[in-house]
């Protein structure tokens, strides 16, 4: 009896791996009324301020797109978003991937915000060959080889580039020399894409690292920090910090009277952003962050969007509904692109990821909200022409001072209350 | 009565775990679906270990994250350098969790923490490792460490689809509940309900409370460790915020509302939890963020309320009531 039950069990589960890895009927190419657009962001958890943004600027991009005429290309599709919670671990990631492939079948999906979450779902979207448009910032998102995964904001280590081109930028300027370079992280995976993109940076402008630090994200005392970057006597330090240790560095700095010529922050956390401002006071000026995003673009697209989220909202927007915001119109370009180049079959994934990678903007509603000038992606998703803008705190308001083109004012550097 | 009561046991199991092997048929190619049922299985296998530690011997442990970290970093480590198989790198795993496990349990139970400061010290534990690992470079670090990517390769445990996890985690589930049953049967079993109804009358009367505990916290561990070493290859990377707090308190939870003790509370508990969340989160998530958190957190307190004891004695009271009428008749 007992055996019998386990040579039936045993058929049992050898039929249902044969079923279940059994082939597909091909589906035959016809294209829908609604083009629909999958947004998987967090919209709960630890990181649900951001993704909650983020979410609202893809709305208003797909919400401008559709009165724009829809996919020209394409007869005028409309595009529809749905919207879905990656909540905040990567196993709740990859089911929310799972899922809103499952129940709408998304052309693409845009999201995920936090770099694990977006490497866990990438897994999904690969296996079933769904677009996605990342706004993780994170280097390795696209070093691991995902074929439909593309990210137009700048990556981390271009954000460390940028605050470091800057500073060249801004002491070539005032004619202040500025070569001693000191590099500062928190001990995230972010934190270190960063620095590395600052040590390169600082390697290619021909500048002389004098100390480098990487420190936990929740330190709590950054004294001897700051007394060891004062005994190298840097020109200038470059900094990721995440949140809080932003406000304890440059009470430290100011405390121990060790301000250097300059500090510029890197990786859009800390800083600039409105409750470091907020919990720094006065101390919080002439401190400097890049963004992925820049506000004050002065394009009438990007004066349109910056409208109709402030109407919605109350305020300007952040970098995660920024970010989103152009990466919906990067992929609205692609799949106009994607009509001219394969007429009898646009939203096939194959042909989609072509016209990813044959993308070459350099005007139009996408670039008017991106912070440099021209988008085009490279075989690993990544935009090569990417660069993060420079915000900067002039009395008590964060201001994009950098690229120069699209300041709203002139930087202070150095900084006048440097103690050496 | 207690005849029929056996004679029906038997194939209602075996109708049941029928049923599970025979899922996948039914969803047929559904990933969704698919990982689901997995993500189900893999927290009912968590809860089920912990029902070993929690349930029977009632210390309230709060550190599975801790023992699912060091399982799937043992795991992941030694697929990545040394490409040595998961199958054997989840079993090293378990072990190297059992060795954490004994490292620490021994100098809580042999000082006689219990109860709330057992509970803190088990859930200090999942940070200490989590920022440990953070540290420490060379295994752990910041950044995320990925396993091989194959499509199919049965050696390394990675498939591009989640048939063969169903299949692993709902053998590791079948498993976990007959040593859960066995160890009930057993005089260890007996040892542990004793201490944890009353670990000073347990020790009056013999028992070596610091001898049982530390082997059902090592069998807690094990399993724990081998499902962690599952966990990164179904994953496809490592990284130290495996050391998870709150999957440790969900682990709990699911213990706890199962019905503390009871064989099979805890897989019932994931079923009706796990899947009522998810199905909260996929289908009310994208419209009022956080609002399926407020349906979920209410059904948690209504079980507290009005079913104190766990939601396992409710379904043997109906399954007593359902074979009564069946001897009725």
């Amino acid at each position: 009896m007992k055996s019998r039950i386990w040579h039936i069990l045993t058929v049992l589960i050898v039929l249902s791996f044969l079923v279940a890895c059994g082939p597909q009927t091909p589906q035959k190419p016809k294209l829908p009324e609604k083009i629909v657009v999958g947004c998987l962001e967090p919209l709960t958890g630890a990181y649900a301020v951001f993704g909650t943004e983020a979410k609202i600027g893809m709305e208003i991009a797909v919400r401008h797109i559709n009165e724009s005429g829809g996919i020209q290309s394409l007869g005028g599709i409309p595009l529809e978003l749905v919207v879905e919670d990656s909540g905040e671990t990567a196993d709740s990631a990859r089911l929310g991937a799972e899922s809103i492939i499952s129940k709408h079948r998304p052309v693409a999906i845009l999201g995920l915000y936090i770099s694990r979450m977006t490497i866990a779902a990438s897994e999904v979207t690969e296996r079933e060959k769904v677009i996605l448009v990342a706004d993780a910032l994170v280097d390795s998102v696209t070093q691991i080889g995902r074929r439909y995964l593309f990210r137009p904001a700048p990556k981390a280590s271009q954000h460390g580039a940028t605050a470091v081109e800057f500073v060249v930028a801004a002491a070539k300027n005032a004619g202040v020399p500025m070569q001693r370079i000191a590099i500062l992280n928190e001990d995230s995976s972010f934190g270190r894409s960063n620095a590395i993109g600052a040590v390169q940076a600082a390697l290619d402008n021909g500048l002389t690292i004098v100390y480098q630090k990487e420190y936990p994200y929740d330190i709590a005392d950054a004294t001897s920090i700051v007394a060891d970057i004062k005994a190298a006597k840097p020109d200038f330090v470059v900094h990721c910090p995440y949140f809080m240790d932003a406000i304890l560095f440059a009470n430290t700095f100011k405390e121990a009277q060790a301000i250097p010529k300059f500090v510029a922050g890197m990786g859009a956390c800390g800083y600039t952003d409105p409750e470091s401002v907020k919990a720094l006071g006065a101390t919080a000026n002439y401190y400097m962050n890049t963004y992925s995003y820049n506000p004050a673009k002065n394009t009438p697209q990007n004066r349109k969007f910056v409208e109709d989220f402030k109407a919605q909202v109350g305020h300007i927007p952040t970098e995660a509904a920024g970010m989103n915001y152009y990466a919906m119109w990067v992929l609205k370009e692609a799949l106009e692109l994607s009509g001219q180049m394969f007429p009898d079959d646009p939203l096939n994934p194959d042909n989609l990821r072509q016209a990813f990678l044959k993308l070459d903007l350099t005007s139009g509603p996408a670039v008017e909200t991106y912070p440099t000038d021209r988008i085009t992606f490279t075989e690993t998703g990544d935009n090569p022409y990417a660069r993060a803008v420079v915000l900067q705190v002039i009395n008590g308001e964060p201001k994009v001072v950098y690229p120069f083109e699209y300041a709203e004012t002139e930087a202070v550097f150095p900084r006048p209350d440097a103690n050496y | 009565m207690r005849r029929s009561r056996k004679d029906i046991n038997r194939p209602l199991l075996i109708l049941l775990l029928g049923i599970a092997v025979l899922l996948p048929l039914v969803v047929r190619s559904n990933q969704y679906t698919l990982v689901l049922l997995t993500t189900i299985l893999l927290y009912g296998v968590l809860a089920t270990a912990w029902n070993i530690i929690g349930g029977l011997a009632g210390q309230l442990d709060l550190a599975a994250g801790a023992y699912l970290g060091l399982g799937a970093f043992t795991t992941g480590t030694l697929l990545i350098r040394w490409n040595v198989s998961p199958w054997l790198g989840m079993v090293l795993g378990g072990l190297v969790a059992i060795g954490f496990a004994l490292l620490v349990g021994y100098p809580l139970f042999r000082f006689g923490v219990k109860e709330v400061w057992y509970a803190l010290s088990s859930a200090a534990l999942v940070e200490v490792l989590r920022v440990a690992f953070l540290i420490w470079n060379q295994v752990g670090g910041p950044v995320e460490r990925y396993l091989p990517y194959h499509e199919w390769s049965l050696y390394h445990l990675r498939f591009a689809t989640y048939l063969p996890f169903f299949y692993i985690m709902l053998g590791l589930l079948v498993l976990a509940l007959l040593i859960h049953h066995w160890i009930r049967q057993s005089k260890l079993g007996y040892y542990l309900m004793a201490l944890g109804e009353n670990e000073e009358a347990a020790e009056v009367l013999g028992v070596n409370t610091q001898k049982c505990k530390l082997q059902a916290l090592s069998i807690y561990a094990f399993l724990v460790g081998v499902t962690g070493g599952i966990y990164a290859c179904m994953y496809g990377f490592i990284h130290p915020n495996f050391f998870s707090g709150p999957m440790s308190t969900e682990v709990a939870i699911l213990g706890i509302v199962g019905g503390m003790g009871i064989t099979y509370g805890p897989v019932m508990a994931a079923i009706l939890l796990v899947s009522v969340r998810e199905f909260l989160r996929a289908n009310l998530g994208g419209q009022l963020e956080g609002l399926y958190l407020v349906v979920y957190a209410t059904v948690l307190i209504l079980i507290a309320l009005f079913r104190p004891q766990g939601l396992g004695p409710l379904l043997r009271q109906a399954y007593d009531r359902l074979l009564a009428r069946v001897a009725k008749e």
